[in-house]
């Protein structure tokens, strides 16, 4: 009798720690989605009235519009490139590189430790001095990609680090080149490590504030900077929406992520 | 003719010397077992063949040509892995199909022939399921028929029954040699399980140290072993010290410390030769201290006394150890009928053709 008691009490204690922990986590996004529902002037909680109207204003105004879609374009072109040279990378590290394996290991996370205002700084300097990115998105893209690749590079070495190498032999073994024995057998095999990599690329490149600031220009803006600049001014509801967006393509990805790697074990076919 | 060969093979990694002037011929359909201890470079030397590894000096011919250089997949060797190397993202199916389409075989005969060695293996019924999905049993008959499929020149065996309880093991083998007969393929089976390879085999190799010890028939291997060394590796053996008197043909006579003894010895050493006098332990014979007339009728010559010192009943038969003198002490396994107890004084006896002479490595 006595120890049921106390185990409910426990149950009860651990039940409560888990839902203030969620609440924790969610009550944010949970305000702003409700603020971007704010039929108000002002970005305030609790919202006076339901309405669409910032969601129109987001929509209609060209300077949002056009940040969130060089946005989503910056973030697709720096996960394909980090994809590829996280992965690359990845591979050689883990395999070929001998001496130097720990080293180069380092080097490729790097730009986690650093904080990311330092390296844009860099960046900048570095560009400006050899005359290069200063225009247009190529010194986005590079700042961008450094800071996605120890994503993929963390993400697919892991998955290598417990790659069965006989798999490869067996299919050289097989008749099957170099090549080949890449695409039809370590691909496949590494395919969940890539993809969540990639996902891990698009959602930091999407979200990245420091480095876009430094390295952003006129007709390049990124959301977070375009976001950033117009709360300076007006300080309205249409911050939410962006957040809700930002949230939305989260989840999207999360769920794509789930979808693909998730669909993986289903092709290995599941544990009996 | 002559399927692989392997010609003064040497195999270093950094200062290790894995495999050392390797010198063997398979001959086409046969089927030798690589024999030896851990670390004595059976799946190096395999490796080497299939192509995974280069040797550090020597050559590898398979059939007429020489591969030494050639690269694995060109190679046509198949080979199941210890822990089997299934695909775990293929099926049953496209993983035996996989050897087939890397040499764009037409999709409907893929289809023909994975069905057929399916058959070959029992496994059909299994086609769509995952390596996952499978038992140990089957995933090594997978792994077979994969190996098989692709009509290789030569199959390479590495362990393939290590990971598979005793009875499926038992059951394997002759499943193993039945399906290498009627492929009639050359095979070579890396094995460190001694009842194995003298079960399965054509031929057996016995490796230590990255070097051929012997090779030979089963039969030779067990009755005739060539060192210490492999006689005490093939099953179990008492060696009884000697040194040689005389010989005359293959018939020696030697003395030794239990008195003069008869036997057979190779080719080579003659009179004053060091050595041992192998005998198996089901070639000794125990009788009473009264009775050494019973058994003499099978041609037993050597006779001395001793000591049973224990007894392990297995079954079928009783496992002794005698001591017949100082620091000498026979394993001796018998009939279960005439039961002796531990302290009980035996005569012990062995036909000279049961007794085969070792030299020592010096001599
Ligand atoms: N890639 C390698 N690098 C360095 N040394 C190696 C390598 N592969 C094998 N060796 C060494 O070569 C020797 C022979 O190894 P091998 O794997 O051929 O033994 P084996 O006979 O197959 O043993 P087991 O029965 O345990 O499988 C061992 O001393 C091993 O440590
Ligand atoms: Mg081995």
């Amino acid at each position: 009798m006595h120890r049921s008691i106390g185990s409910r009490v426990g149950r009860v204690a651990y039940g409560t720690l888990i839902v203030l922990l969620y609440a924790f986590l969610l009550l944010p996004i949970a305000i702003v989605v409700i603020a971007s529902f704010n039929s108000g002037n002002y970005l305030r909680f609790p919202p006076q009235g339901f309405s669409l109207r910032w969601f129109r204003h987001f929509g209609e105004t060209a300077s949002f519009t056009r940040s969130f879609f060089f946005s989503l374009r910056l973030a697709a072109v720096v996960t394909v490139i980090a994809t590829g040279i996280g992965t690359a990378a990845a591979l050689y590290v883990t395999r070929t590189a001998k001496r130097y394996r720990e080293f180069l290991r380092v080097l490729m996370i790097a730009p986690l430790p650093v904080p990311a205002i330092i390296t844009g700084v860099a960046l900048l300097i570095f560009f400006y001095a050899i005359h290069v990115g200063t225009h247009g998105a190529f010194g986005l893209v590079v700042g961008h990609t450094l800071i996605c690749l120890p994503y993929v590079f963390l993400i697919v070495s892991t998955v290598l680090a417990n790659f069965d190498r006989t798999l490869e032999e067996a299919a050289r073994n097989l008749g099957a080149g170099p090549w080949t024995t890449f695409r039809r057998v370590t691909l496949p095999i590494i395919k969940g490590g890539v993809i969540s990599g990639a996902v891990f690329a698009f959602i930091t490149s999407y979200d990245e504030f420091s480095i876009s600031l430094l390295l952003g220009g006129v007709g390049t803006t990124p959301l977070p900077i375009q976001l950033f600049d117009y709360l300076r001014f007006s300080f309205d509801p249409t911050a939410a929406v962006a957040g809700v967006i930002s949230i939305v393509m989260a989840m999207l990805a999360v769920l794509v992520t789930e979808r693909l790697v998730g669909l993986e074990s289903l092709y290995y076919g599941r544990r009996s | 003719m002559t399927a692989i060969s392997l010609r003064s093979v040497v195999k270093q990694f950094g200062d290790v010397t894995a495999v050392d002037h390797l010198d063997l011929d398979l001959a086409e359909g046969e089927l030798i077992a690589f024999l030896g201890p851990s670390g004595c470079g059976k799946t190096t030397t395999l490796r080497m063949i299939a192509g995974f590894e280069m040797p550090t000096a020597g050559q590898i011919w398979l059939g007429e040509e020489d591969v030494t250089w050639l690269s694995a997949e060109k190679r046509n060797c198949g080979m199941v892995f210890q822990n089997y190397a299934l695909f775990p993202h293929l099926t049953v199916y496209r993983n035996i199909a996989f050897g087939l389409e890397m040499r764009r075989v037409p999709r409907n005969e893929i289809a023909r022939r994975v069905r057929s060695v399916l058959e070959k293996v029992q496994l059909h019924g299994l086609e769509e399921r995952y390596p996952r999905q499978l038992s140990g049993g089957q995933q090594q008959r997978t792994a077979l028929a994969r190996a098989l499929v692709i009509n290789p020149n030569v199959l390479l065996l590495d362990e393939p029954l290590a990971n598979l309880d005793a009875k499926l093991r038992e059951e394997m083998r002759f499943y193993i040699r039945t399906l290498q007969q009627e492929f009639g393929i050359t095979t070579i089976y890396v094995t460190h399980d001694q009842s194995e390879a003298l079960v399965l085999a054509d031929r057996v190799a016995v490796m230590m140290g990255g070097m051929l010890q012997q090779i030979g028939t089963p039969e030779d291997l067990y009755r005739r072993p060539e060192t210490a060394k492999v006689a005490d590796f093939v099953g179990l053996v008492n060696l009884i010290p000697v040194r040689m008197k005389e010989r005359c043909g293959a018939a020696i006579a030697c003395e030794s410390t239990l008195g003069p003894l008869e036997g057979r010895g190779p080719d080579g050493p003659g009179a004053e030769a060091e050595g041992w006098l192998s005998v198996r332990p089901e070639n000794l014979h125990l009788s009473g201290t009264d009775g050494a007339a019973a058994s003499g009728t099978d041609g037993t010559v050597n006779q001395m006394r001793g000591v049973v010192r224990e007894r392990a009943y297995l079954g079928s038969l009783i496992d002794y150890r005698v001591e017949v003198g100082p620091a000498l002490t026979l394993r001796i396994q018998g009939g279960a009928e005439a039961p002796y107890h531990a302290g009980d004084a035996v005569a012990v006896g062995f036909a000279s053709a049961d007794a085969w002479f070792v030299p020592s490595e010096e001599g």
